[in-house]
C-alpha cells in the first residue's frame, strides 16, 4: 500500500515542478525592464526560414522584445481561420502572410486594424486596402514545379494547359487546396482566367477536373508536399516560386517553369490583428518594409516585394516575370464557392 | 492530489448534516452528485448543444439535409467513415482473435518475444503512430521502396494508399483492443467444456462454431464496438493518408473553408452516431450471457506437433515482433537523419544527434515537452478528482439519474476528439457561467479542459472497476465504528482503491502526453503540446525534427506505462489484502 502513496506524492511534485516552471515564464514577462515591451504572437503563412530570419534581425535591432516575440507557422487560409475563432479574444497581433483574397476577407469582416503605416505612400494602390487594413509585402508568381532530377528542362511541361495532357498521368503532387493560400489562388486563376466575369465557372471546372485525373496524391501540407516530390511520388506540381526556390536553395531537387501563358501573380500581405498587441505590431510591421530588409528577403529569400527595391537581385532580374491577366476581385467573390465545389464534387472523381 | 480533493467532499458533508441529519440521510448522494453533475453538463454536454446551435444558426435544417443527399459529399463521407471503420473492425478482429489464440493456447518458441511486444502498436501516440506508417508503407515508403529497389521495377511494390493506407494503421493500432478483450476471455474460459464437446464427437468446426464462439462473443462485441468508435473518430490517418472524404477531416476542412455552421454539422452528426454506438455497447454489455460456471481451471496451453509448424512458429515470431517494432524503429531512425537529406534513397544516408541537440538545447524547441506535461498533470488531476467521486457515485449511492450520470460521463468517452474541440471552441468562444465568465478559446486553460473531458471517463472506468472489487461492508464498518463519512471514504475505500485510480490516471496522462487530434484546433502559441511540434516542425519540412520529439514523446510513454505497470503487480497485492479481510 506504500508505494502508492509515494507516486502520489511523486505526481503532486512533478506538477507543481512544471506548474512552477510555467509560472516563472509568466512572472518574467511580468517584471521586465521595459514595461511597453510585451509579448506578442505572430501567425505567419511564410516559410520557417524566413520568420526566423525576420525574427532575429527585428529583436537583435529592438532588443526589448527578445524573446517576446512568438511565430507560428501554418497555411495561410489557416491564419484567417485561427484569427476568426479567436475574435472575441485575439491571440495574434502580427498576420505575415496571407492572400490578397483572404485578408480582404478578414477586413471586411472586420477582424483588422486599420492603420497608416510610412511605407504606405511608396506602394502602389492594387497592393494595398484603401482603408490601411493590409498592406501587401512581396508578389507571388504562382508557377509549374517539377523534379528536376526526374525531368529535364526540355521535358518540363511549358504551360497551364500542358498540366492535363494524359501523358502526365499520376505525376502530378498537389498540396490540398482548401487550406493552402497559394493552391485557391492557383485553381481559381484557372477558373477565372476561362471566364473573365467568373459567371461560368463550368470550363474552369472541366479543366480542373482533367488537372484531378492526372494527379496522383494531394499532401497534407506542404513539407508532405516536398517529400512526395522529392521522393518521386509525383514529379510535377504548381506552387508559388518563392517557396520552390527556397527549397532548391536547400538542396531539394525542384526546379520551375515560367509558364508561356503566365502566371498568376498574387499579392501577398500583412495585417495588424484587432484587440492584439497592436503598438508592437505597427513596428514589426514597419521593421519588415525597412529598405535594406527589403533587399537581404529579395536577394536571400527569394522575395518580389511589393515596394520598389533600388537594386535587384540577379535572380529577379534575371526571371522573366510574365503575369497572366488575373481578376483578383472577381476571384475574392468566388472563391470560396468555387473551391467548396471543387472540394465536393472535382477532387478524386476526375 | 487524491488527499487535497478531500476537503470538498467533507466541507459538503458537513453542510448536509446540518441540513438532514448526516450524510446517512436521503439527501446526501444528491448533495454529493450535484457538483459532478455540474462538471458534467458545464464541459460535456452544454458543449455539445452549443455545437448544435453553431449548426443551424445560419440557414437552419440546410447542412443537415445534405446528409441526406445521394451525390452530395457529406453523406460519402459519412459512408466512407462508417466503411473505414466497418473495415477496421473485420481486420482488427481477424488479427487480435488470432494473436490471442496464437498466444494463449498454444506453446512455441519465440512465444514469448512475441507476447513481449504485442501491446507495442498500442502505445504509439495518433500522430507520430501515423507518421511512422506513412514513411513505412506508402507510396514515399521504406518497404515499398525497399521492394522496387530489390525486385527492379519501375513503381514501389505493395505500397498501401488511401482508404488502403487508413486501414493498416488501424489494423496495427486498434489490435490489441481485440487482442486483450479474447485473451481475457479464452483465460477464462474452462477448457473443459471444449474438451466435452471433442469427446462427444464433435468436430473442430463444429466445436468452434457452439461452444467458442458463443463463449467469445461478449469479449468479440465489445471490442468491435471499441475499435468500430476509435476509427470513426480517427483524423491522423486519413490526414496523412489524403482520404479527406471521412467525417473528421471534412470538419476540418470545413473549418478551413470558413464554413463554421457545416462543421458544427458534421461534429454534431459525428457526436450523435458515435454515442449511438456507445449506448448500443452498454446495453449489449448489460446483456451478455454465455458464462462458464466452473472457477478455478486455467485453460492449458498445447503445444506445436506439427514438424513444419515447429520450425516456421520461431521464425514467423521473429517475423512478427520486427513488424510489431517496425514503426517505432522507423522514428527512431528518422530521428537521428539530417533534415531534408532523404530523398529518392530507400533509407536516410546521413545521420546526426543535431535533432536532440536542438530540442534539448534549445529552450523554446523544449517547451512543448515541458508544456504537454504540465497539460496533462493538471487535467489528470482533475480527471482523479472527478472521476473517482463519479466512479463512487454510481457504484454506491442511491438516487434518481444514476444511470444518466453513468451516461454522461461515457458520452465524453465517445465523443472523437475533434468534436471534443469543436464542442469547446462553440462553447467558450465567448464567457459563460462555467468559465467564471472568462473566454476560453485562446487561453491556456482550453487545452487541460479538453484533456479533461477527453480522459475523464479512463479514470472513470478504472476507478469504478477498483471499486467493484472492493467489499462495501468494509467502509460500512468504518461508519458504523463512528467515522465520519468523509472520513471512511478517504481511509478505508479510497485507499483500497488508490491503485487502480493511480493506473487510470496514469493512463490518462500517457494519453494526454500522446493527443494531437483536439490539440491542433485549439493550441496557441504559448501552449504547443508535443504532437503539435511534431506537426509544426513536418509543416516546416524538418522531418529529423519531427521524429525527434517523436522519439521523446514515445519513450515517456514508455517509461509511464513501465511504472503503471509496476503499480499493477501491487495491485494484486491489494487485491490480495482485500480478501484476506474479508
Amino acid at each position: 500500500m506504500r508505494r502508492p502513496w509515494v507516486m502520489a506524492i511523486a505526481l503532486g511534485a512533478m506538477l507543481a515542478a512544471t506548474a512552477g516552471c510555467g509560472s516563472s515564464d509568466d512572472s518574467d514577462t511580468g517584471s521586465s525592464a521595459n514595461p511597453s515591451a510585451e509579448k506578442f504572437v505572430i501567425y505567419s503563412a511564410r516559410d520557417k526560414a524566413v520568420t526566423d530570419y525576420v525574427v532575429e534581425q527585428f529583436t537583435s535591432k529592438n532588443p526589448e522584445y527578445k524573446g517576446k516575440v512568438e511565430v507560428l507557422n501554418m497555411g495561410a487560409q489557416e491564419v484567417l481561420e485561427r484569427v476568426r475563432a479567436e475574435k472575441a479574444n485575439p491571440q495574434a497581433s502580427v498576420w505575415w502572410g496571407g492572400t490578397q483574397q483572404g485578408l480582404a476577407t478578414a477586413a471586411t469582416e472586420n477582424l483588422l486594424e486599420a492603420w497608416q503605416p510610412s511605407f504606405a505612400g511608396k506602394m502602389d494602390a492594387r497592393y494595398k486596402d484603401a482603408q490601411g487594413r493590409w498592406h501587401g509585402e512581396i508578389l507571388l508568381p504562382e508557377v509549374i514545379m517539377y523534379n528536376n532530377k526526374a525531368l529535364s528542362p526540355e521535358e518540363a511541361p511549358k504551360d497551364w494547359d500542358d498540366l492535363v495532357d494524359p501523358k502526365w498521368k499520376d505525376k502530378i503532387i498537389i498540396r490540398d487546396v482548401a487550406a493552402s493560400g497559394t493552391m485557391r489562388s492557383i485553381y481559381s486563376s484557372m477558373i477565372q482566367r476561362l471566364s473573365a466575369d467568373g459567371s461560368n465557372p463550368q470550363p474552369g471546372y472541366d479543366w480542373l477536373r482533367k488537372l484531378d485525373t492526372n494527379t496522383v496524391e494531394y499532401a497534407a501540407n506542404p513539407a508532405d508536399l516536398y517529400l512526395k516530390m522529392s521522393r518521386e511520388q509525383g514529379v510535377l506540381s504548381a506552387w508559388n516560386l518563392q517557396d520552390v526556390l527556397l527549397q532548391a536553395d536547400k538542396k531539394m531537387p525542384f526546379g520551375y517553369v515560367m509558364p508561356a501563358s503566365g502566371a498568376p501573380v498574387l499579392v501577398d500581405g500583412v495585417a495588424a490583428v484587432k484587440g492584439g498587441n497592436t503598438a508592437a505590431a505597427q513596428k514589426f510591421l514597419e521593421f519588415l518594409f525597412d529598405d535594406s530588409l527589403r533587399a537581404t528577403l529579395a536577394k536571400d529569400y527569394f522575395q518580389i516585394p511589393a515596394v520598389e527595391i533600388s537594386e535587384k537581385p540577379e535572380w529577379l532580374a534575371n526571371l522573366g516575370l510574365k503575369p497572366m491577366d488575373v481578376d483578383w476581385d472577381v476571384i475574392g467573390k468566388n472563391e470560396t464557392a468555387w473551391i467548396n465545389h471543387w472540394n465536393a464534387e472535382i477532387k478524386d472523381k476526375g | 492530489m487524491t488527499v487535497r480533493s478531500l476537503p470538498a467532499p467533507g466541507w459538503l458533508t458537513g453542510l448536509g448534516r446540518r441540513l438532514s441529519g448526516g450524510a446517512s440521510s436521503r439527501w446526501f448522494p444528491y448533495l454529493l452528485v450535484l457538483p459532478l453533475v455540474l462538471v458534467l453538463w458545464g464541459y460535456v454536454v452544454q458543449p455539445m448543444f452549443a455545437t448544435f446551435a453553431e449548426s443551424v444558426s445560419a440557414d437552419g435544417t440546410e447542412n443537415y439535409l445534405q446528409f441526406l443527399n445521394s451525390s452530395g459529399v457529406a453523406r460519402q463521407s459519412l459512408l466512407t467513415s462508417l466503411f473505414i471503420s466497418a473495415g477496421s473492425v473485420l481486420l482488427c478482429g481477424t488479427v487480435g482473435v488470432s494473436m490471442a489464440f496464437l498466444l494463449k493456447r498454444f506453446t512455441f518458441r519465440g512465444r514469448r518475444l512475441l507476447e513481449a511486444f504485442i501491446l507495442v502498436p498500442a502505445a504509439l501516440p495518433p500522430l507520430i503512430g501515423a507518421v511512422s506508417f506513412q514513411l513505412l508503407y506508402s507510396n514515399i515508403g521504406i518497404l515499398p521502396r525497399g521492394l522496387q529497389a530489390l525486385f527492379g521495377t519501375d513503381k514501389p511494390v505493395l505500397a498501401f494508399d488511401g482508404i488502403a493506407g487508413v486501414l493498416v494503421v488501424h489494423t496495427f493500432t486498434m489490435y490489441p483492443f481485440f487482442y486483450l478483450a479474447a485473451a481475457a476471455a479464452l483465460a477464462g474460459m474452462d477448457p473443459s467444456v471444449e474438451e466435452a464437446a471433442y469427446n462427444l464427437g464433435a468436430g473442430r468446426v463444429r466445436v468452434w462454431r457452439t461452444v467458442m464462439l458463443p463463449m467469445l462473443t461478449p469479449a468479440l462485441v465489445s471490442a468491435s464496438l471499441l475499435v468500430f468508435m476509435t476509427s470513426l473518430a480517427s483524423y491522423t490517418a486519413p490526414l496523412l493518408f489524403n482520404v479527406s472524404q471521412t467525417m473528421t477531416m471534412q470538419i476540418y476542412i470545413n473549418r478551413t473553408n470558413g464554413d463554421l455552421p457545416m462543421a458544427s454539422a458534421y461534429a454534431s452528426v459525428l457526436g450523435i452516431v458515435s454515442i449511438i454506438f456507445l449506448l448500443s455497447m452498454r446495453w449489449y454489455e448489460g446483456r451478455r450471457s454465455y458464462q462458464s460456471q466452473s472457477k478455478g481451471i486455467s485453460a492449458t496451453r498445447r503445444e506445436i506437433n506439427n514438424p513444419i509448424g515447429r520450425w516456421l512458429a520461431p521464425l514467423a515470431s521473429v517475423l512478427a515482433t520486427i513488424v510489431l517494432l517496425a514503426p517505432v524503429a522507423t522514428i527512431a531512425l528518422v530521428a537521428f537523419s539530417e533534415n531534408r537529406s532523404w530523398t529518392t534513397q530507400v533509407l536516410p544516408t546521413t545521420y546526426t544527434l543535431d535533432n536532440f541537440v536542438t530540442i534539448f538545447s534549445d529552450p523554446k524547441a523544449f517547451q512543448p515537452i515541458l508544456n504537454s506535461v504540465q497539460m496533462s498533470l493538471i487535467a489528470v488531476v482533475g480527471c482523479v478528482g472527478i472521476g473517482v467521486l463519479i466512479a463512487y457515485a454510481v457504484r454506491r449511492l442511491r438516487f434518481v439519474g444514476r444511470g444518466l450520470l453513468d451516461v454522461a460521463v461515457m458520452i465524453a468517452w465517445a465523443l472523437p476528439g475533434t468534436v471534443v474541440a469543436i464542442n469547446l471552441i462553440s462553447a467558450f468562444s465567448t464567457g459563460n457561467a462555467f468559465s467564471l465568465g472568462q473566454v476560453l478559446v485562446g487561453t491556456f486553460w482550453i487545452l487541460p479542459l479538453a484533456y479533461f473531458v477527453r480522459f475523464l471517463p479512463i479514470v472513470f472506468r478504472s476507478s469504478s472497476a477498483a471499486l467493484a472489487l472492493i467489499d462495501p461492508s468494509l467502509e460500512e464498518a468504518a461508519r458504523n465504528l463512528g467515522a465520519s463519512w468523509a472520513r471512511a471514504f478517504g481511509s478505508v475505500t479510497l485507499r483500497l482503491m488508490l491503485p487502480g485510480v493511480l493506473a487510470g490516471g496514469l493512463l490518462a496522462f500517457v494519453h494526454g502526453v500522446g493527443e494531437f487530434v483536439a490539440s491542433v484546433l485549439i493550441y496557441t502559441s504559448s501552449t504547443v503540446p508535443i504532437s503539435v511540434a511534431i506537426n509544426n516542425r513536418m509543416y516546416s519540412f524538418e522531418l529529423g525534427t519531427a521524429a525527434a520529439y517523436g522519439m521523446l514523446q514515445v519513450l515517456l510513454i514508455f517509461v509511464v506505462m513501465w511504472f503503471s505497470g509496476r503499480l499493477e503487480s501491487s495491485r494484486t497485492a491489494t487485491r490480495k489484502a482485500v480478501q484476506w479481510t474479508n
